[in-house]
Order: C-alpha cells, then sequence, then structure tokens
C-alpha cells in the first residue's frame, strides 16, 4: 500500500505528485525535501522516518523518487516497485532526467494511475501498459491507432505481452548475452569477492505467435544430459557448464516448464526485451589482473607501479580499456610513462587515466608514474582508494554460451532454418576494483 | 513552495479556456489543458479553473478525458458541488462500448473522493463487479474499498461483501488479488479477510499466476491461517518452496514470513527454512540496486539472532565496497561483528582496520566501534589495532577510540592496563565532547595508574570556564572527585578550585547541584564518599564470554519483512554516542560484577539454595557454555580456566508472550577445588517487561 508517489528534481523541485490515499497529507511532499534532500548530512538510510510516515526513496542520476505510506509495509517490495516504476519510465522515454521528466509529465500521470490502483500495484509489464496509455514518450513517433482499436482482444486474452497478426518480410532474432563482471582483489592478488551479473537481451522481428526455446550451458541441463551417454564430453574440454547461482524471467517464459524440465521456453514480446537476468560466483573468468605496487618515498613522493595482464585467448581483442588510479588530494605534479596507450593526470578527478583502445589477450602492460606531493600541515592519511577498471570484452565472463535456440511457428509456413539469427557476447567491467 | 506570477497564469489559462475558437480546434484545446496540469503539477493553485475543466471532460477525445481527470481529482475536494456536474459524464462513459473507456471513468468516480456523490457511485460500481472485461472489473473491486474508506463508519452491505468473495474465483488474477485487497479493508474491524481451507488452497493453486505484487499479497494474508493437520501444513510448506528460493526478494522475504509464521509451533522447521533462504538474501546483499542490499542486510541481521552460526562461512560477501554509501557499510560493519570466529578474526579485523580510515567521519568511528566489540572476545589483537589508530593524530578516529576503549574495559577489566598506557597524550587531539567525557571517564577511574592523568585534569579545570558541553563538565567533576580518592595529595588543590567554581559561578543547574552533592559528600567522610564514588568496580578476573544467544525465532518472527528491521539499526547507531557506562540504562551487555552489587530489594522473591553436585565434569568453557544453550541457560561471565576458585555466573529467563510474569534466574557455579562443586541460585521473579529489565540494571 503506497500512500504517494513523489518526483523531486536535485533542489527539491517537486516534478510529479501522486496521492493516492487519503492519509498522506499535502505537506508529505515538504517534508521529505526539507528532511532529506536539503538535508546537511548524508542520506542516512533509504528509508526515512518522518511523524510516522515513512518515506522510501531511490536516486536515478539527480532525481528522487519517493514513495510514501503510513502503514508498515514490506519493504523489499515498495523497493523492487520504484525499480519497475524506473524501469517503465526509462522503456517510455529513455533516461530518466528533469529534462524527460518534465517533457514526459502527462505519459507519467497516465502511468501512474495505470500501474498503482488506491496504492496497489496493479499493472507494471511495459508490454501490457502500452495499451492503455495514449501518450508516447517523447523519443518515438509510432502510429497508435492500430493498437489501440485492439485493446478489447488484449485485455481479455491470455497473452498481454505480444498482439496477434504481426508480420515481417524477413525474420530475423538478435540475442545479446551482456555480463557485467565485478571485482574486489586486495593488494596481494586475493579475490575478495566476485561476481557477474548478466541479462540475454532478445530482438525479435518474428510473424505471427511463434514458439520460441532457448539453450545455454546451465549446468544442470548438461549434466542431466550427461548421464545419458556423452558424459566424458564434459571432463575433455575442463569448463563446459556454469552453475547459475539464480536467474529470473520475462513474464513470458513458461516457469514450469522451467521449473520442472529446465528448458526455457516461451511465445516471445515483439521488438527489443530482457528475456532473462542472472548472476554467477562461481568459475568466473576475470579478463584483467591488476597488479599495484605503491611506494612512498619520503613525503612528498610517491611512486606508482600498475601492471595489467589480460588473461583470455590470444585471437580476441578487449575494447575501451581504462585504467584509473587515484592519488592524493595533494599532488602537485605526476610524471607518467606507460608501454602502450595514452596516460593522462586529471587534477579535477584526482586520479591518472590510463586508456588503451584495444588489447589483445595473454599480453601484459605497465603504467610507472611519479607523483610529487605539497606538503600539507593536514594529518590526515590519504584512504588509498582503490585502482578501478573499466573494459569491453567479446566473450562471457561468466562462461556462458547459447547452445540453441529454436523457432516453431505451426500456422504460418516458416520453419527454425528461415530465421536469421544473430548471437553477440559483451563482457563489460561493473565495479572492478583492486585495493592498493 | 511560493510560486510567483500564478494569479496571471491562472487568469491566462481561464481566458484561453472559455475562447470558442481554442474549444473548436481540439488540438489548441488539448495543449491548453496541458498547460493547465502542468502548473498545476508545479504547486500553482489552480482550483479557480474548476468549472471551465468540468465543461472541457466531455469531449470524445481519450486524452484530453485523462487529462482533465488528473485535475478534477485533485481539486474536487475543494469544489464538491461542481463535482456534481461531472458525475453525468462519467456514468455515461461507464456505458461506453470500449472497455479502457469504463475502466477509466469508474477510476475516477471513485477517485473523486466526495463522501456527497456515494450515491451515485454505488450502481455504476455494482455494474462493474460483473462487466466483462477484466480490466473494469479490477478498477470495481478496488472502488468498493475507496467507497468503504470514504465513509468508513457505515454499514457494510453483505451483498457486496459476498460478491466480492465469490470473485475470488476470478479468472484475472489481479481481479482476485484486488479482492483480497478490498476485503481486508472494508472488513478490517473483523479481523480482516476470513481465511479458511477452501479460500487458502485456492489461493495457494493460483499463487503462480500473479505478477509479484499480487504473490506478496497472497502471502501476507494467508499468514492468518492456521492449517488443521501436520499433513496439511507440510503440503502447504512443500508447494511454497519454490517461492522460498525464488529471486526476487520481496516474494521470498513474503514467504519465509509465512514459514515463520505457519511454523510457530515448529522451531526446527523454521531453522531448516532460514538454512534455505541462505543463498537468496545472500544473493540480495549482493544486488545492484543498494536500497535492496540495505533491506536484506536489516534482515539478514533478524536471522542472525536465532543462528549466529549462519552467514559464518561467507563473511567475506560483507566486506564493503569503496563507493558504498555509508549507511551499508556501517550494515556490513554490524553483520561482520555477528560473524567474528577463530579462523576468519585476523582477516576480519584486518579489513575492519582499512575502514577505519574511512572518508565518511561517521563510517571510520562505526568501524572502530566494530573493532571495540570483537575485543571483547580477542581483546590482545584489538588493542594492538586501537592504539595504533590513536598514532594517527586525527581526533575524529581518536574521539572514537577513547570511547571504544572505555566500553571495553568495562566489559574486560583485563584490558585496563593497556588502555592505560595508551591514553597518555591523546588528550591532545581530542575536540568533541563524547570522546573527551570518555577521556574523563576513563582517568578517573584509572588515574592511579595513569602518571599524568592529574596534569591533564588541570588543563580542563583551567579552561572549565570556556567549556561549552554540559556532559564534559559533569564527567569532569565526577572525574576528579574520584582522582582525588586515590590521589589526594596531587589533586585536593585543583578539586577545590573546580569545585568553588561550579557552586559559585556555574549557571547551569545540573552542574551546580552534582557539585553541591559532591561538597557534601566529602563532608560526610572519605569513607561514604569512597562507597558512593567507588561502589562499582568489574573484577578484573573474569572474562566475559560472547557469543550472543541464540534467541527463539518467534521473537523477531512478526517483525520479519515489515518496516521495522530497517528502523532498529539506525537507532543503535545513534546510541552508540552517549555518556560513562553507568549510565547506560538499557544495554543489555553482560556486566562482570553482579556478586558484589546484585540488590536483591528490586527483586519480588529471592530464594538463594545451594546444590551439591557429585560429580565434577572438566571440561573447557566453550563446551560448557554450548551445553548450557542448549537448555536455554546463558553464560554472563567466568574465571579463567586454571584459577581456583573457579566460577561461572549463569542466567536464564522465560519470556513467554501473553504471560504476565516473566522469570529471571541468576546462578553461580562454584568450584573449589576439593570441595565438591556449588551452584548457588538466585531466582527473581518480576511483573511484565519492566520488572526484568530492572534487575538487569542492578547487575
Amino acid at each position: 500500500m503506497i500512500g504517494g508517489l513523489f518526483i523531486y528534481n536535485h533542489k527539491g523541485e517537486v516534478l510529479i505528485s501522486r496521492v493516492y490515499r487519503d492519509d498522506i497529507g499535502r505537506n508529505a511532499v515538504d517534508a521529505f525535501r526539507v528532511n532529506v534532500i536539503h538535508a546537511r548530512q548524508q542520506v542516512r538510510s533509504p528509508v526515512t522516518n518522518i511523524a510516522r510516515t515513512s518515506f522510501f526513496h531511490v536516486k536515478r542520476s539527480n532525481i528522487w523518487l519517493a514513495a510514501v505510506t503510513k502503514q508498515n509495509v514490506n519493504a523489499a517490495m515498495v523497493f523492487e516497485f520504484l525499480y519497475k516504476m524506473c524501469d517503465v519510465m526509462t522503456a517510455y522515454f529513455g533516461k530518466i532526467s528533469e529534462e524527460n521528466i518534465k517533457n514526459n509529465f502527462v505519459l507519467i500521470y497516465e502511468l501512474l494511475d495505470e500501474i498503482l490502483d488506491f496504492g496497489y500495484p496493479q499493472n507494471s509489464e511495459t508490454g501490457a501498459l502500452k495499451t492503455f496509455i495514449t501518450q508516447q514518450g517523447i523519443k518515438g513517433q509510432v502510429s497508435k491507432t492500430k493498437e489501440q482499436s485492439q485493446i478489447t482482444s488484449q485485455v481479455t486474452g491470455q497473452i498481454g505481452w505480444r498482439r496477434e497478426g504481426i508480420k515481417y518480410r524477413r525474420n530475423e532474432l538478435f540475442l545479446d548475452v551482456l555480463e557485467s563482471v565485478n571485482l574486489l582483489m586486495s593488494p596481494q592478488g586475493q579475490v575478495l569477492s566476485a561476481h557477474v551479473s548478466g541479462r540475454v537481451v532478445m530482438k525479435s522481428y518474428l510473424s505471427g505467435m511463434p514458439e520460441c526455446k532457448f539453450g545455454m550451458n546451465d549446468k544442470i541441463v548438461i549434466d542431466k544430459q550427461g548421464k545419458g551417454g556423452a558424459s566424458d564430453d564434459a571432463g575433455k574440454s575442463g569448463k563446459q557448464s556454469i552453475a547459475i547461482d539464480d536467474c529470473t524471467f520475462h513474464q513470458c517464459v513458461r516457469l514450469s516448464k522451467f521449473d520442472s524440465e529446465r528448458s526455457i521456453s516461451f511465445i516471445p514480446p515483439d521488438g527489443e526485451y530482457e528475456l532473462m537476468r542472472y548472476r554467477t560466483t562461481k568459475d568466473i573468468i576475470l579478463p584483467f589482473r591488476v597488479i599495484p605496487l605503491v611506494r612512498e618515498v619520503g613525503r612528498t613522493k610517491l611512486e606508482v607501479k600498475v601492471v595489467i595482464k589480460s588473461n583470455f585467448k590470444p585471437s580476441l581483442l578487449a575494447q575501451k580499456i581504462e585504467v584509473r588510479i587515484p592519488t592524493p588530494l595533494n599532488t602537485s605534479g605526476v610524471q607518467v610513462i606507460c608501454m602502450k596507450g595514452k596516460a593522462k593526470y586529471k587534477a579535477s578527478e584526482n586520479a591518472i587515466v590510463w586508456k588503451i583502445k584495444r588489447m589483445a589477450g595473454m599480453k601484459e602492460s605497465q603504467i610507472s608514474a611519479e607523483i610529487e606531493l605539497l606538503p600539507t600541515n593536514d594529518k590526515k592519511k590519504w584512504a588509498r582508494p582503490p585502482i578501478s577498471m573499466n573494459f569491453e570484452v567479446p566473450f562471457a565472463p561468466s562462461g556462458l554460451k547459447v547452445r540453441y535456440l529454436k523457432v516453431f511457428e505451426s500456422k504460418l509456413n516458416y520453419s527454425d532454418h528461415d530465421v536469421i539469427k544473430w548471437v553477440r557476447y559483451i563482457g563489460r567491467s561493473g565495479i572492478y576494483e583492486t585495493r592498493c | 513552495m511560493p510560486y510567483l506570477g500564478g494569479e496571471e497564469t491562472v487568469r491566462e489559462l481561464r481566458r484561453a479556456l472559455s475562447n470558442p475558437n481554442v474549444q473548436s480546434d481540439q488540438l489548441r484545446y488539448r495543449n491548453t489543458i496541458l498547460k493547465v496540469i502542468r502548473a498545476m503539477s508545479q504547486g500553482v493553485d489552480m482550483s479557480g479553473l474548476f468549472s471551465e475543466m468540468v465543461k472541457a471532460c466531455a469531449t470524445v477525445d481519450v486524452v484530453q478525458k485523462k487529462l482533465v481527470y488528473v485535475f478534477l481529482c485533485s481539486y474536487a475536494a475543494l469544489n464538491p458541488e461542481l463535482s456534481l456536474l461531472v458525475i453525468n459524464t462519467l456514468r455515461k462513459d461507464c456505458q461506453d462500448p470500449n472497455p479502457m473507456v469504463r475502466s477509466l471513468a469508474l477510476r475516477n468516480m471513485t477517485n473523486l473522493r466526495l463522501p456527497s456523490l456515494v450515491e451515485y457511485v454505488e450502481q455504476p460500481l455494482a455494474a462493474g463487479l460483473r462487466d466483462r472485461a477484466a480490466c473494469v472489473r479490477r478498477v470495481a473491486v478496488l472502488g468498493w474499498a475507496k467507497l468503504h474508506n470514504l465513509q468508513a463508519s457505515s454499514e457494510i452491505d453483505a451483498a457486496v461483501v459476498n460478491e466480492l468473495y465469490s470473485l475470488l474465483r476470478d479468472p484475472d488474477p489481479v481481479v482476485m488479488v484486488n479482492c483480497l485487497r478490498a476485503l481486508e479493508e472494508i472488513l478490517k474491524d473483523e479481523g480482516g479477510v476470513a481465511i479458511n481451507k477452501p479460500i487458502t488452497h485456492h489461493l495457494l493453486n493460483r499463487l503462480k499466476e500473479c505478477d509479484i505484487w499480487g504473490q506478496c499479497q497472497v502471502l501476507r494474508v494467508l499468514q492468518r491461517y492456521r492449517p488443521q493437520s501436520e499433513d496439511e501444513l507440510f503440503d502447504i510448506l512443500s508447494l511454497l518452496d519454490a517461492s522460498l528460493v525464488s529471486p526476487h526478494p520481496p516474494i521470498m522475504a513474503a514467504t519465509l514470513s509465512l514459514f515463520l509464521s505457519l511454523c510457530s509451533g515448529q522451531p526446527a522447521v523454521s531453522l531448516a527454512a532460514l538454512e534455505r533462504v541462505r543463498g537468496p538474501l545472500l544473493a540480495a546483499c549482493g544486488s545492484g540496486s543498494r536500497e535492496m542490499r540495505f533491506t536484506a542486510l536489516c534482515h539478514i541481521q533478524l536471522l542472525l539472532r536465532s543462528i549466529p552460526g549462519l552467514m559464518g562461512a561467507h563473511y567475506k560477501r560483507f566486506f564493503c565496497g569503496y563507493a558504498e554509501p555509508a549507511y551499508i557499510k556501517q550494515r556490513k560493519m554490524q553483520v561482520l561483528v555477528e560473524l567474528v570466529n577463530d579462523e576468519n578474526v585476523a582477516m576480519l579485523l584486518d579489513e575492519l582496520k582499512g575502514y577505519c580510515t574511512d572518508v565518511n567521519a561517521e563510517t571510520a568511528q562505526a568501524a572502530i566501534t566494530a573493532i571495540g566489540r570483537i575485543g571483547r572476545s580477542y581483546s590482545d589483537r584489538c588493542l594492538e589495532i586501537l592504539t595504533g589508530l590513536l598514532g594517527l593524530k586525527q581526533d575524529h578516529i581518536t574521539s572514537a577510540v577513547v570511547q571504544t576503549m572505555r566500553d571495553l574495559v568495562w566489559v574486560c577489566p583485563q584490558c585496563s592496563d593497556t588502555v592505560c598506557f595508551a591514553l597518555e597524550g591523546c588528550e591532545e587531539t581530542l575536540q568533541d565532547s563524547q570522546g573527551r567525557q570518555a577521556l574523563l571517564w576513563l582517568l578517573g577511574v584509572y588515574g592511579e595508574r595513569v602518571s599524568s592523568a592529574p596534569y591533564t585534569l588541570e588543563v580542563f579545570i583551567d579552561g572549565v570556564r570556556s567549556e561549552a558541553s554540559l556532559g564534559v563538565k559533569m564527567e569532569l567533576l565526577t572525574a576528579t572527585m574520584r582522582l582525588f580518592l586515590c590521589r589526594p595529595a596531587e589533586t585536593q588543590d585543583m578539586l577545590g578550585r573546580l569545585l568553588h567554581y561550579c557552586i559559585e559561578e556555574e549557571t547551569d543547574m545540573c552542574v551546580r547541584d552534582q557539585a553541591l552533592l559532591y561538597y557534601r559528600l566529602l563532608h560526610c567522610g572519605i569513607e561514604e564518599t569512597r562507597k558512593v564514588l567507588q561502589g562499582r568496580r568489574s573484577d578484573p578476573s573474569l572474562g566475559v564470554l560472547i557469543g550472543r544467544p541464540a534467541e527463539p525465532v518467534s521473537q523477531w518472527a512478526r517483525s520479519f519483512n515489515t518496516l521495522e528491521p530497517l528502523r532498529q539499526g539506525s537507532i543503535e547507531t545513534e546510541s552508540v554516542s552517549r555518556g560513562s557506562p553507568e549510565h547506560t540504562m538499557f544495554d543489555p551487555k553482560p556486566n562482570a560484577d553482579l556478586s558484589n552489587t546484585l540488590d536483591c530489594s528490586r527483586i519480588e522473591k529471592v530464594h538463594s539454595e545451594c546444590v551439591r553436585c557429585p560429580t565434577i565434569p572438566r571440561c573447557s568453557p566453550q563446551s560448557l557454555q554450548a551445553a548450557m544453550q542448549l537448555v536455554n541457560i546463558q553464560t554472563l561471565a567466568f574465571t579463567p580456566p586454571q584459577t581456583l576458585p573457579w566460577r561461572v555466573y549463569l542466567y536464564t529467563h522465560t519470556c513467554l508472550d501473553d504471560a504476565p510474569h516473566s522469570t529471571l534466574i541468576l546462578g553461580e557455579l562454584l568450584y573449589t577445588g576439593e570441595e565438591p562443586q556449588k551452584a548457588e541460585v538466585h531466582k527473581g521473579s518480576a511483573d511484565g517487561g519492566v520488572g526484568a529489565e530492572g534487575i538487569e540494571d542492578d547487575m
């Protein structure tokens, strides 16, 4: 039961306010602004209690979204709802920014009306919502009239995420496996924590009501099949299957089938959508290793040497590599020497930024820097923030592989072979930090 | 927020809205309405345009209709008479062939929130319940809840309630869940929806069809159900097993909450369920969104109260990331303290040491406090770190370290030597009042061992005129008095000066009264003073066993998956900055000096009896403690293994939810060497919780 939803900009001005229940007064909007947005100290908790009213807030860039309630609600659900709300808005008009919210405020009011009724979440699937919403996000202009007329069939129909009678001349499928790999490593090279959170994003341009089946090298499935005969296959080439810690699916996936036989079958929505989201923590291929060496030479000088090693097949190329080496606040000058790429000291960010356009696997590169420090009275010890890294690699660090994606459409005369399928793997860095 | 030019805008917009040229051009008309809504959402008062907007409502354009409804619902309460005009249009829309228009009209009719309109709304709402489109039924069902909310005192129409009950079997899952929600609100006085066996089974079977929100609602409502037999209970549990490990944290939490309430009679099953959610909870702790991480951490803290070892092997998951917000870091540290054991203590302390120099002062202080907590069981390692931190000469760190040392010494008196040694010289870096209070307390209590104590106090006394903090002045008085008792020659002169200042010149009544009290106390003689000021001192030969006793799950099951666990910690962190340990009232930490100061007058009944045991089991304190905990006896303190007489202090308590009495039993286990073992039991029984706390205070 959410009593109201408010959206503020970074100055605390109200952009959107929608109150669902009478117990939330008009002053609630101001209470949050005064106590949280304009508060002097840092945010102490994502849940704030003011005069027996609880404010749950989420920040997206510099926009505050706050859900208000007077009841003792389930906190996880309210946050999940706020995330969903953000997802829906992003699906309609892209990035959540002050500009976009101001341009789309009628749409947002309309969305808020549909998503929540009397404070209870109703319908939060972007696909199903599209039929109820008259406005379009101010970014794309697609004719909606046809969809409007079909509302009756959809409101009552079983499949809320796809309308009937879609036709394409070329049946195409694009599958992207997008992963972000997160790492926290100790200075000695010990992995403190590592996990991969991945998404399988699909763009489908298929006619009719096709039935799809998606298979990957999930450990449970492979092991099950392994019993059938080819058990030596897994042992032969090392890591063949991966253990998925947890995964969630788009609503179109038949969960009952996944639970019973672990197969992912579904009728896909039209256009782009996220098929599944997963997380793995075991046997992660860490694409890069960062080896830091920091030496304090006296009080006014610091020597930093950082080696990065790429750890994947030599035939693959990593791109957009960026290493960020933090420097103390009282840095006066920096001399950098690097073997590859370009390195620059950015005083405004207090960091040496080292950029390499491309780097092949099993290579090594190093940078060394001499940092001159100003003598200061400030006795505060430099906290030594970790060295962080950004990159993009053309494989999945979790080891996930798409084994097959089959399309069946019984009514129209095209078969699995006629569909053009594209698969792409992209591994990006999430929070990839090495302490120094 | 005042917006200038509001009236001007209203006038301009009114002119545009009533302009026939604008009205005839649909696009221009719609754009004008858009401007009205935009101004409204910026906070300009637009209520003056109500009648113009009512007119704009009669249109076939759905977009315009929606816009006008947003306006009308915001201002209807200010214009009840004019709102009556809208009702006609709305009722007509309820007959529209397009289900979207029907649901829109119905929703806004109920959103107007005007008691005077109820009679017009009831009929379309009743029709809405039987509409063939699911989206209209969804709105209609909740509409009844809104109506009831408007006039809570009115009679509940039994026919409507029955119809809502029958709609629980609606093919659309959202309608079903909305029915549950509506019935919960309408029947609030009767305790909500009647949850009987058929309804429960129906809801459970359809759980899979619902979306996340629906599932949470159903699971919450089902908490009231009591299975009739054990078989039924286990059937339900196995059906829900899949949602227990759901990747959606809200569903997982709601399911666990349901498990705990269903299995309240079977602690073993609830413990098994807690083990099962470990994976999903840890996953939620690593989720990408910080708010969800925070929520998960708070709930893990609850679980740890019952199974302290639950996350032991996964302590690395609770290491803080550099860029995490302070509130998550502080929670993680609280969890880390609970997870410490012999294997990981070195690694954990190393990690916590890293956080002590965090940029955020609050986080740094929380890390230091955490080290102090661990110091209760691993005092040597922790003291080494703490004294090392003093070398940084940072005021906020020094202050936190001194406060932590004070708290640690109170519980582990054996650390006092190291602490006294470390205190030298740190008064220069202390800035805030909390830290100085802690220092003063330590100087007062351990004055005879810190050689420079009188000189430090003298500096404070010389500057007392410019001292702003009340707490520091009070603490200074007490510390000087205590030091006077053990080192009279050095302190007499300055004590006199301080008392003179406080009694003659100080304007604050508290300080003055305290000074007068001490002055008169000194008149009573040195022995009396000593009794008052040095009464409490912990016995240095006693060590404290750490490891919070495992609480039964029922203690916190009710608050699981609500807002409560999110609030608790923040209160805890606030109370960290407090006065000296003697003044803390509700601190659950066991004090080691209970044998001297146990005051029996506050306990209603006291039995003291000795039981002689024929055999003496030779075993380690740890295994003894573990064995005792099995039968719900907790250990407070024990003497080191090889000393004689060897003793352990024990307590056990009953805490039933509905019983008016709670009993606290304290015991002493004494082993004097040759003699057979002897156990003394003090038993106290007190009324309710307050009495029980009273006992703890006295310990």
